[in-house]
């Protein structure tokens, strides 16, 4: 049986993601041509050994259900521990970036009470890295903290979208603030990755402490008590990326373009693990032409497709040409339609000669089942 | 056990010795097929398309790769409580154990596994055939017919029936003659080696060929002239549609091919008859910079940097910079490195073609089997190798 349960928060939302997320949440979202951003904290999880992992759902978990089923995937299909969905509590429309509530703890309090394990994983589901957890024990595992948060050192935006959670970490590598990424812009800041490992026993006694003041959230609570607890940092070496817009959203999947982020998160040892399809191989025409894009199973090609990322099962006729774009499951793109910097969701139709320009780094997104 | 409708057995016992490198070391029905599948995936696939929720997998050639691909039969919701999937390698009893001998024996060391599920009817098939069709349609001709024994057939181009089991129907279907490769055919219909039989007739029929000790205990030559001669009902079930045996490399190569053309006739893509497979898991394929991909299969985790021209590349290939590789099959986690140059090859899993070969340059006229060069799986072609074409590669040879 493994040391650690793992815990995978999803109830919680970013306006900025628009319309991308009015049908779908933020866990679900489509991801690099046949990933939704869920995989990446699960896969980490199931990749370090854990066999059970619960979810907390938000209020819109269809999408969620939909894409875990049993779990059968990640291998948690388990007659011991396995896959577990933990119902969030119903939040307003706006969470205040709040991401660990408490309440939704308390209420799936049971299943942190039922297991033997000795940790508990804990992460948020909008970030993009690839960790193998029994690294991050092999280092602190013996150093007796009661909690290990785990960071990625970057140099903040001259206009962040959001704000974050930044660690301030003396010599020995221990916590003793957090803070708040406002005002930091352009700083090199220790930004907390929305991952933490916590003694389960320590876990409940919080929980227990703090039924009655459900509207916190954990990581309020660390603040509060930071001197009562041993809180280690452990930074992230490899690619560490931020969903929390469209315009990051487009800029990270963009990154999958580039071979070593690809070589590190996707083929080595600890794959990411997602819905398994059973689509046939792509298959491109003869007048096609193709540069620079990441192509998923199961799509047709006859047009040109450049510096791209198109999902699985999508249709691009003769003469079509997309590019700096983001195509995803199902699209149908017509002949000579033409698009540049566009993001379009599941399902959507562009048909024969449409064009459509977003600006550079500022995509334009078309919404699910659109037809243009 | 109550008594199932019908249950599938799959005969995936064969060497394919005909298919050279490609089966030294592996089964072949667990030889890669259009890209992400494996020769298997298609009768399989067909099973559960059926409704057929209980198949017995013969295996004896090589079984390793075939067992661990099939597993518990997950990959085609074949994991069931009750039937699924069951791997039936040969095995001792009391009185010792055998190798199957033929397919017909094979089934025969089986009775015990069939009888245990007790179906009324037993389809045969075999697990080195690509095509698609639903043998629930095939099951209903049989109980129309009222049929002892129903087996599907399609015509063949007359030429080519001299290498089929050919059968001679009456006007109402009814099998009056079936001969094994025939030197003179009168009939172009082919077996395709799918039976349908009732599993009283079946098991009879088996008991009794296997105490002849003459017979080679086959289907085509043994029991279904056996049969004949005691005036068992035998119909012909025509099939209508695409079905390739791959049992030579320039079968599978053409059957391969096929899936390029412009309408391919056996259709991947068709969402209604879904073909399921086992697949690795792997990001989306990368077409990089100055890559050139043409009429083309490609699958998940490849990488292209060069130029790709009506082929076929299996999960997690690899082509390098400047390489370029024409009317060729990359099976799974090939390497073609920067600069080579591949026509017309069927490069092994695993394979690596290093910087600056040439596979498959033109020799005189008549090369062998069609001028496709093969190469076997794990096998490290080193720099500036040249192969010729219709030339088979195996490990350790020197090229």
């Amino acid at each position: 049986m493994s040391k650690f349960i793992g815990v995978i928060a999803c109830n919680y939302r970013t306006d900025l993601l628009q319309s991308m997320i009015t049908s779908r949440p933020i866990a679900a979202l489509p991801f690099g041509g046949r990933y939704r951003l869920l995989d990446f904290p699960l896969s980490g999880m199931v990749n370090s050994g854990l066999r059970t992992v619960g979810i907390i759902t938000p209020y819109r978990y269809r999408p969620i259900l939909d894409h875990l089923g049993a779990g059968k995937e990640w291998y948690l299909d388990r007659k011991v521990g396995g896959l577990f969905i933990l119902p969030g509590s119903r939040q307003g429309k706006y969470s205040r970036n709040n991401k660990f509530a408490l309440r939704d703890f308390v209420k799936n309090i049971e299943f942190l009470e039922r297991d033997r394990a000795d940790y508990v994983i804990i992460s948020g589901c909008s970030n993009i890295f690839n960790l193998n957890y029994n690294e991050v024990m092999a280092k602190f595992g013996d150093k007796n903290s009661d909690l290990i948060m785990i960071y990625k050192e970057l140099c903040l935006e001259e206009k962040e979208d959001c704000q974050g959670v930044v660690l301030q970490v003396d010599e020995n590598q221990m916590v003793v603030k957090l803070e708040s990424s406002l005002g930091r812009e352009k700083q090199i800041v220790k930004f907390f990755a929305d991952t933490f490992i916590v003694k389960r026993k320590l876990l409940l006694d919080i929980l227990k402490n703090y039924e009655g003041i459900e509207e916190m959230d954990l990581l309020d609570i660390l603040e509060e008590n930071i001197e009562m607890f041993r809180i280690a940092a452990y930074p992230l070496s490899g690619y560490f990326g931020r969903i929390t817009s469209i315009r990051s959203y487009y800029l990270r999947s963009m990154d999958m373009l580039n071979h070593s982020v690809r070589n590190e998160l996707f083929m080595k040892t600890n794959r990411i693990h997602t819905k398994i399809k059973d689509n046939p191989p792509t298959k491109y025409g003869t007048q096609c032409s193709i540069r620079n894009s990441l192509i998923s199973s199961g799509c047709t090609i006859q047009g040109n497709v450049r510096d791209s990322i198109v999902f699985r099962g999508v249709r691009i006729e003769a003469g079509a040409s997309v590019t700096k774009s983001i195509i995803m499951q199902k699209c149908v793109i017509g002949e000579e339609a033409v698009l540049e910097n566009v993001i379009i969701d599941k399902y959507g139709q562009v048909n024969t000669g449409a064009v459509i320009n977003g600006q550079d780094h500022s995509p334009v997104v078309i919404n699910k089942y659109m037809v243009l | 056990m109550s008594g199932r409708e019908c249950i599938a057995m799959l005969l995936a016992g064969g060497q394919g010795s005909r298919l050279g490198c490609l089966t030294r070391n592996i089964a072949k029905p667990a030889v890669s097929f259009g890209g992400k599948y494996r020769i298997i995936d298609f009768s399989l696939s067909n099973c559960v398309n059926s409704n057929i929720d209980t198949v017995g997998v013969l295996t004896q050639y090589k079984p390793f790769l075939l067992n661990s691909y099939i597993g518990i039969g997950s990959a085609w919701d074949l994991d069931n409580s009750q039937g699924g999937v069951h791997i039936l390698p040969p095995f001792v009893g009391e009185q010792g154990g055998r190798w199957y001998k033929g397919t017909a024996n094979a089934i025969y060391q089986n009775i015990d596994f069939i009888s245990y599920y007790n179906p009324k009817y037993v389809l045969i098939i075999s697990g080195d055939h690509i095509y698609k069709m639903n043998y629930t349609q095939m099951l209903r001709y049989h109980q129309e017919k009222k049929a002892e024994v129903t087996i599907s057939v399609l015509p063949v181009p007359q030429e080519e029936a001299s290498r089929f089991g050919i059968i001679t129907t009456d006007e109402d279907s009814r099998i009056t003659k079936f001969t094994e490769k025939p030197v003179h055919p009168d009939s172009n219909l082919a077996s395709m080696g799918i039976y349908l039989f009732n599993w009283p007739v079946l098991k009879k029929a088996l008991i009794k060929d296997e105490v002849d000790s003459e017979s080679d205990n086959d289907f085509g030559k043994n029991i279904i002239p056996m049969l004949l001669q005691e005036h068992k009902k035998l119909y012909s079930y025509s099939f209508e549609g695409y079905w390739k045996d791959v049992g030579t490399i320039e079968s599978y190569y053409d059957a391969n091919m096929d899936l390029l053309s412009a309408q391919p006739e056996f259709d991947l893509f068709d969402t209604t008859t879904r073909v399921f497979s086992n697949s690795d898991i792997l990001p989306p394929q990368y077409i990089g910079e100055k890559a050139r991909v043409k009429n083309s299969l490609i699958s998940n985790g490849c990488t292209i940097l060069g130029e790709v021209i009506n082929s076929i590349l299996a999960p997690g290939v690899y082509v390098g910079e400047g390489a370029i590789v024409h009317n060729s099959l990359l099976l799974p986690n090939s390497t073609v490195s920067c600069e080579s140059w591949v026509r017309k090859a069927i490069i092994g899993e695993h394979s690596v073609i290093g910087a600056y070969c040439s596979i498959g340059i033109k020799i005189g006229t008549n090369p062998r089997q069609a001028g496709i060069t093969v190469i076997e799986d794990n096998t490290l072609i080193e720099e500036d190798t040249l192969v010729e074409e219709g030339k088979n590669v195996y490990r350790g040879s020197v090229a």
